[in-house]
């Protein structure tokens, strides 16, 4: 990177988009995918061009932005959720589960607590943040204590936070004037507002923008951020060096989860406003969240670009779906293959010069801080 | 109580809790045991559900529908042996993706194929059928369960005593383990790791495969959205705490199966579906809390 101030400006920027987003593996897995999408669509009969264009029409023009946008926003805290242990090597897939029991913790909170709104919402999204952050505490433990690895624990927990809250908006706290397994809706006191912007997006954005760039900035400039890196990138160097690597797994799991759970929250309080069993599980932001972490090599401000991305490609699948008769999950395909092809370390080779941010054998480094990334970059 | 539990009844839902799992989790092993982390069999398992169902109906033949599940399942986990043997890849990564692409998939293959969202049921698929062992299925008690089985829970069952003496007597299983433990050193004495991994991971999508075709046409007869439901993890554990040894495997995989078939009795009993449910699930931690191996290797894996 020292080599860049000594190049004219017009020439570093060309530098920085071609390198930057022509030669990333993320670009080259995004235009795989969308072939890969071409391929699906065509044999099952119908037009790439024309589903294409209902999925970008969809995605941006009218309220299809104002969708994108909103859906953006669980997946994005979803994603830095996730990013903040996966940056130390650890993988929370049990986003889920946080989410679903920091959900209704959230939402109990909002319906049952009588007050103005500037302490109900607060207080519920910090209830949601806490009882996710306990979820996520079981598997922090049970590898800090048991050695059981947070991968497996974490996964299997998501049932069962399925069962409980399943159980819990069934009996003790079912609205019964519904057939439905749901609590009562969230009194206005509770919900969280919307802002005159993009024709009515949550409130939540702000809380977005800030989660972010916190992060963002930790990442960078703290103590915590340099040791998580570095245990990403060698727990055992990073031990030797002193890094209490036990307590930063529990300590970056609570995080996890506490984000998750606030999303969770978020997700009932600020849009459906009823906690319905198998909402939030069906919605799939978490595992959503998990793909753009991947895509966006845990990098905070990438991931907010990536949920972007995905989320333009979940609402333009919907449009789609409603113009055309392509089911929308097309969009889930495309998003997984995105992912495939990144693991798999596809790059297009534009470049002639040096300076790879893939090693030589074009493997990407999909859970540990590239190499040629000084730690503070990140 | 226990009296009231332990019947054929129990034993025949334990049974139907208990194929699909170890089919996929003798997958895993084979994959673990040639040193290929396999955590895609939820998705290999769905896709297996899938083309089991779309095969049958295809053709009107429930073995159609068996085959085609072998194959679809093999294809796809293709992608995980291309994505980490031949690319280097992140075989957790990796397997997420899959798990998702599974999903996706098949819901996206629903609807455009069959024009239902959720679930196809049409009396076009054929499912398999049971039959029976002479004489051994007439024994009291256990007969029936475990004696009038569909060809692929017979199947299940024969294979563990097979890929046990496949795995540690014959030369080919010796090859594979060798590949698994010391891949340099197989090398050198002219095995081909790459060839074996591939085929270890083809094994695992043939099983799994195998594991959806017993739950779409077995268990019932009909494809729903998502219908492995957790079952491709708790095989992915039941490696682990068989430690990747068929005997242990089918030890492993017999508590979730009987964790199951009691909470399904429980919930004729009253209990609320979502506890039991959870059942499975919840036995599963805890037996891996008992257990207290040194998961080792997932920890180096996932580098904490």
């Amino acid at each position: 990177m020292s080599d860049t101030a000594t190049v004219p400006a017009h020439r570093r920027l060309r530098q920085r988009l071609v390198h930057g987003l022509l030669d990333s593996p993320g670009a080259t897995s995004i235009i795989l995918a969308l072939l890969v999408g071409v391929v699906m669509i065509a044999v099952t009969g119908n037009s790439p061009v024309e589903a294409y264009t209902a999925m970008v029409q969809g995605a941006f023009s009218g309220s299809g932005l104002r969708n994108t946008i909103a859906r953006s926003l669980p997946i994005i805290t979803m994603g830095v959720a996730l990013a903040i242990p996966f940056r130390a090597g650890i993988i929370n897939l049990g986003g889920e589960g946080q989410m679903v029991v920091g959900g209704l913790a959230g939402t109990l909170v909002a319906i049952e607590l009588d007050a103005p709104s500037f302490l109900v919402i607060p207080a519920a999204l910090v209830t949601g943040a806490l009882a996710g952050a306990v979820w996520a505490a079981l598997s922090a433990y049970g590898q800090t204590w048991l050695q059981l690895p947070i991968l497996i624990t974490s996964l299997l927990l998501n049932y069962p936070a399925r069962a409980l809250t399943g159980y819990l908006v069934r009996f003790p706290f079912a609205d019964p004037t519904v057939t439905s397994s749901s609590t009562v809706p969230v009194p206005p006191s509770g919900q969280i507002p919307k802002l005159p912007l993009f024709g009515g997006v949550s409130a939540f954005i702000l809380a977005v923008l800030v989660i972010v760039a916190v992060v963002s900035i930790v990442n960078r400039r703290s103590v915590p951020g340099y040791e998580t890196a570095m245990s990403g990138a060698n727990s055992r160097f990073s031990r030797y060096g002193g890094v209490d690597v036990t307590g930063q797994t529990v300590t970056t799991m609570l995080f996890s989860g506490a984000i998750a759970g606030m999303t969770g929250t978020y997700l009932v309080t600020g849009e459906t406003m009823r906690f319905l069993d198998g909402d939030l599980v069906a919605s799939q932001f978490a595992w959503t969240g998990l793909l753009v972490t991947l895509l966006a090599r845990h990098r905070p401000w990438t991931i907010l670009a990536a949920g972007v991305f995905f989320a333009a490609l979940q609402s333009g699948g919907l449009a789609m779906q409603r113009t055309t008769d392509i089911p929308w999950q097309l969009s889930q395909v495309l998003q997984a293959v995105v992912i495939v092809a990144i693991a798999s370390g596809f790059v297009l080779r534009w470049r002639r010069d040096g300076g790879a941010p893939v090693d030589a054998t074009g493997r990407v480094e999909t859970e540990r801080p590239t190499d040629d990334a000084p730690v503070g970059e990140l | 109580m226990l009296s009231g539990l332990l019947d054929v009844a129990l034993l025949d839902s334990v049974m139907r809790a208990l194929i699909p799992i170890l089919l996929a989790a003798l997958g895993g092993m084979i994959c673990e045991r040639a040193g290929v982390f396999q955590i895609s069999l939820e998705g290999l398992m769905l896709i297996g559900a899938f083309a089991a169902v779309a095969g049958s109906f295809a053709v009107g033949s429930a073995l159609v529908g068996v085959l085609t599940a072998a194959v679809a399942g093999a294809l796809v986990s293709l992608v995980l042996a291309y994505g980490t043997v031949t690319r280097g890849g992140d075989a957790i990564v990796l397997g997420v993706a899959i798990n998702l692409l599974a999903l996706g998939l098949t819901s996206f293959l629903i609807a455009q194929l069959f024009g239902v969202r959720g679930v196809f049921q049409d009396p076009g698929i054929v499912g398999l059928q049971r039959f029976a062992i002479p004489v051994l299925s007439d024994l009291p008690i256990v007969g029936s369960a475990l004696f009038r089985l569909t060809p692929i829970a017979t199947l299940a069952l024969l294979l563990v005593p097979v890929l046990w003496v496949w795995l540690f007597r014959s030369a080919s299983g010796t090859r594979l383990r060798g590949v698994g433990e010391r891949p340099e050193a197989a090398a050198t004495l002219g095995v081909n790791p790459v060839r074996t991994k591939y085929l270890a991971v083809a094994a695992s999508g043939v099983l799994a495969g195998l594991a959806g075709a017993q739950l779409s046409l077995g268990n019932v007869v009909q494809f729903s959205e998502n219908m492995s439901s957790g079952r491709g993890w708790i095989a992915v554990v039941a490696v682990l705490l068989g430690r990747a040894h068929p005997v242990g495997v089918l030890g492993a995989c017999l508590l979730f199966g009987v964790a199951e078939g009691i909470g399904f009795r429980l919930q004729g009993q009253g209990l609320p579906s979502q506890i039991t449910d959870a059942l499975p699930f919840v036995v599963t931690l805890i037996a891996l809390a008992v257990a207290r191996r040194r998961f080792k290797r997932v920890l180096e894996l996932t580098a904490a």
